[in-house]
């Protein structure tokens, strides 16, 4: 994982001075911040470590904490024993497009309540966050029944359509943010003759940026990560995204399952969520120097 | 403001849709999967009616052993031009509740079994499954014609009606390590199951020279397993029933269960001394810090002799050591020896093609699929006693003769597992599961804890 980014550029001398007295407390906690990084990376080092072992080896007691032979084609075999590459592709597109209808939808409806106040607006946004509390199989076989009706059984729509009408979480998260930028920059707005949904799209949004990365990181882990809802509508090998695939690996009572290979296809799922992370981290840090506000 | 109004009614919009929602949700509490399905289907419509094409589901696990079904289509659909099928999968943990919402929203399949938790029992009392009887009587389909004997037949007819068709037969059967056996200087226990010696208190003996426990978890190894499958068939095997004969003649619902009976307690005993008087076998938990996520210490090599299931043998060639197979030797019973896990092919009642679904199951039990099927899954052993010569050859470094041996004599000694044939299995399981930790741990007698779970059973299956 990224490390965290220290605040500002360049230390000016006399933030070195202060810097030289609280000296001792400084390497204390360094040291502990190293531990702990340690004790983190330990299990992700497992995980590669584990990737690069031949399947015998896996079975050895104690484990090996380094691979004795580095089983580089474990890299490859992942591509070779399952259509690992199309469900990687399935996973993406899926997790794109529901990060960018959540982004849509959210940050439109998050902005309504915001910013416009009408009759019962507040009934409506304690209804929107009371489907929070509606867990997933509650739900689950109404909506179920609603796409077959549909026809979009073993199809993306399930797993995508409902990005685009929000959900409670993000846009209470939105509206939150929204509700903390100054009335003042949207009257000069107003002023200067600007639409309301150029107030959002030019003013709102720019000045989101560490909010909207928020969502969007959330939205693409929970739809990354989701297991049951593709276990749910997608039934054809060629459509599973990876969590389905990976959990399938071990779905055989008869066999062991193939750890390491488990681990291998573990790795490659979890770039695209540190590459998430890194470049939305970068986005987060700007949103905040780049508009002062807070 | 026109544009507020505009927010006003995506907002509007968005609570009616979640309003909508909820609506539905709430309609649906009351009903179960099975009586929601046959009214629901919206294309129920289109006849199956001879000629037409039609397509079936066949709903399965994903995972090599099972999908390998795919690669047999080609052949069938050439066969039955009018018949196309489709394999719907999903990951073991979600089989039961993909396949309890597929039926609820219309959309069951074809063809199943019960490959998740819940077992035959369970969907024949939520009424899931199609009485074969007509299909069966207008096709004459015949058990004998496809080798299948008659004693695998009965256990999923109900009554007199036919539910299931047996398609793979997998039994109880010991593992043993031969390095271990080797090492230790012992002989190899016996495949035979007319071979008098072969006994729990000899296996005792046997593991007893396996065993060496030391501080160091690395070097310590025991002799013997024992904690194969469900905990409630256990006592079966010393000669205890902890239900009552008429589980077996009215859909999986038992009239009584004897849990704190003193011959199920003086059974579970049994069991638990190796762990904890012997000291022959390992706890819970060493065999847990052993064996990782597999669970099970046997393949690490640490274990001699292991009861499992003859699937283990699917990964025998995996194993890091020899690997023979034994008899499970005698504890007392002298009609039950061996656990049978019979797996059927069922037809859903939300089928909206049951014949073409029987002809696809006719297919996948015939003499020539059932031999091929055990390369194509690597390993399933099929209920078809010829294709069965072909199982027996078929795992390297194990003498087939003992494989056959193994095999003859459970199916001769054998009793078909709990799990498919008692009602609400899946809530039992999980119970016995919880309420035995503290057995395993040390904390609490078999005595003190059989009373509760006595009645917890009898609570789970009147429901």
């Amino acid at each position: 994982m990224s490390t965290i980014p220290t605040a500002g550029p360049e230390a000016s001398p006399s933030v070195n001075k202060r810097r030289r007295k609280i000296d001792a407390v400084s390497i204390a906690s360094f040291i502990a911040l190293l531990v702990t990084t340690f004790l983190m990376l330990l299990p992700l080092f497992f995980m590669v470590s584990t990737s690069l072992k031949s399947k015998k080896e896996l079975l050895k007691f104690p484990p090996s904490f380094l691979p004795e032979t580095w089983q580089w084609s474990n890299y490859r075999e992942i591509f070779d024993t399952l259509n690992f590459s199309q469900m990687y592709m399935n996973s993406l597109f899926i997790g794109i497009l529901t990060v960018v209808g959540t982004l849509l939808s959210s940050a439109l409806a998050g902005y309504g309540f915001a910013r416009y106040r009408g009759k019962g607006s507040n009934l409506w946004f304690m209804l929107m966050l009371s489907t929070m509390m509606l867990p997933y199989p509650a739900i689950m076989i109404p909506q179920f029944i609603l796409f077959s009706k549909l026809n979009w059984i073993d199809t993306f729509l399930p797993l995508i359509v409902p990005a685009f009408f929000g959900s409670a979480y993000n846009i209470f998260l939105l509206r939150q943010f929204f509700s903390t930028l100054p009335d003042e920059l949207f009257d000069a707005g107003r002023i200067d003759g600007c639409s309301e949904f150029r107030m959002w799209r030019q003013i709102a949004l720019p000045l989101s940026g560490p909010a909207l990365a928020t969502v969007a990181i959330f939205a693409f882990i929970y739809s990354w990560n989701d297991l049951l809802t593709p276990v749910l509508y997608l039934s054809s090998s060629d459509k599973f995204t990876l969590p389905v695939g990976m959990s399938s690996f071990t779905s055989s009572r008869f066999r062991i399952p193939p750890w390491h290979l488990l681990m291998v296809a573990s790795v490659l799922a979890m770039l695209p969520i540190v590459a998430l992370f890194a470049i939305a981290q970068k986005r987060f840090v700007e949103g905040i120097v780049l508009t002062g506000i807070k | 403001m026109k544009r507020i109004r505009n927010k006003k009614t995506f907002a509007l919009l968005l609570a009616t849709s979640m309003l909508v929602v909820l609506a539905l949700s709430g309609c649906s509490g009351g009903k179960s999967a099975g009586d929601v399905a046959p009214g629901n289907n919206g294309d129920s419509a289109k006849s199956s009616s001879s000629g037409e094409q039609v397509t079936i589901t066949h709903y399965t696990i994903d995972s090599e052993d099972r999908t390998f079904i795919e690669k047999l289509i080609p052949d069938f659909e050439a066969k039955h031009p009018n018949i196309k099928v489709k394999v719907e999968k999903a990951p073991y943990e979600q089989f039961d509740s993909k396949l309890q919402t597929l039926i609820a929203g219309g959309k069951s399949p074809d063809v199943t079994s019960h490959y998740g938790y819940g077992g035959f029992a369970e969907y024949y009392n939520k009424d899931m499954l199609l009485d074969m009887n007509d299909i069966i009587q207008e096709d004459g389909f015949k058990a004998s014609d496809y080798n299948i004997p008659d004693d695998l037949m009965k256990i999923y007819t109900v009554k007199d009606h036919v539910y299931g068709i047996p398609v793979n037969m997998y039994v109880t059967l010991m593992l043993y390590n031969k390095d271990m056996f080797d090492a230790a200087n012992v002989p190899y226990p016996p495949s035979d199951y007319e071979d008098k010696s072969w006994t729990f208190d000899k296996m005792i003996e046997d593991a007893r020279q396996m065993t060496h426990v030391s501080s160091d978890i690395a070097k310590t190894q025991y002799g013997v397993d024992f904690t194969w499958s469900e905990r409630d068939m256990r006592p079966l095997y010393f000669g205890a029933e902890p239900y009552s004969p008429d589980t077996w003649t009215n859909g999986g619902v038992p009239s009584e269960t004897h849990f704190d009976s003193p011959e199920v307690i003086a059974a579970y005993n049994k069991l638990f001394n190796l762990i904890l008087k012997d000291k022959v076998s390992p706890t819970t938990e060493w065999s847990k810090s052993v064996a990782g996520q597999n669970g099970d210490a046997f393949v690490t090599g640490k274990v001699g002799m292991t009861v499992s299931g003859s699937w283990s043998l699917a990964g025998s060639n995996d194993f890091p050591f020899k690997v023979g197979v034994a008899a499970v030797p005698a504890g007392g019973n002298d009609k039950v020896r061996s656990v049978l896990f019979v797996d059927p092919l069922l037809i859903l009642k939300g089928s909206k093609h049951p014949k073409e679904a029987f002809e696809w199951i006719k297919y996948l039990v015939s003499d020539e699929v059932q031999e091929k099927s055990i390369d194509l899954s690597g390993g399933n052993p099929p209920v078809n006693t010829k294709a069965a010569e072909t199982y027996y050859k078929h795992f390297d470094g194990i003498d087939p003769a003992d494989v056959k041996k193994v095999y003859e004599g459970a199916v001769k000694y054998g009793f078909e597992s709990y799990n498919h044939l008692i009602t609400h299995y899946s809530q039992i399981n999980d119970m016995f599961i919880n309420e035995m930790q503290p057995i395993d741990t040390g904390h609490k007698t078999v005595e003190q804890v059989m009373p509760t779970i006595q009645k917890k059973v009898m609570e789970i299956i009147k429901r």
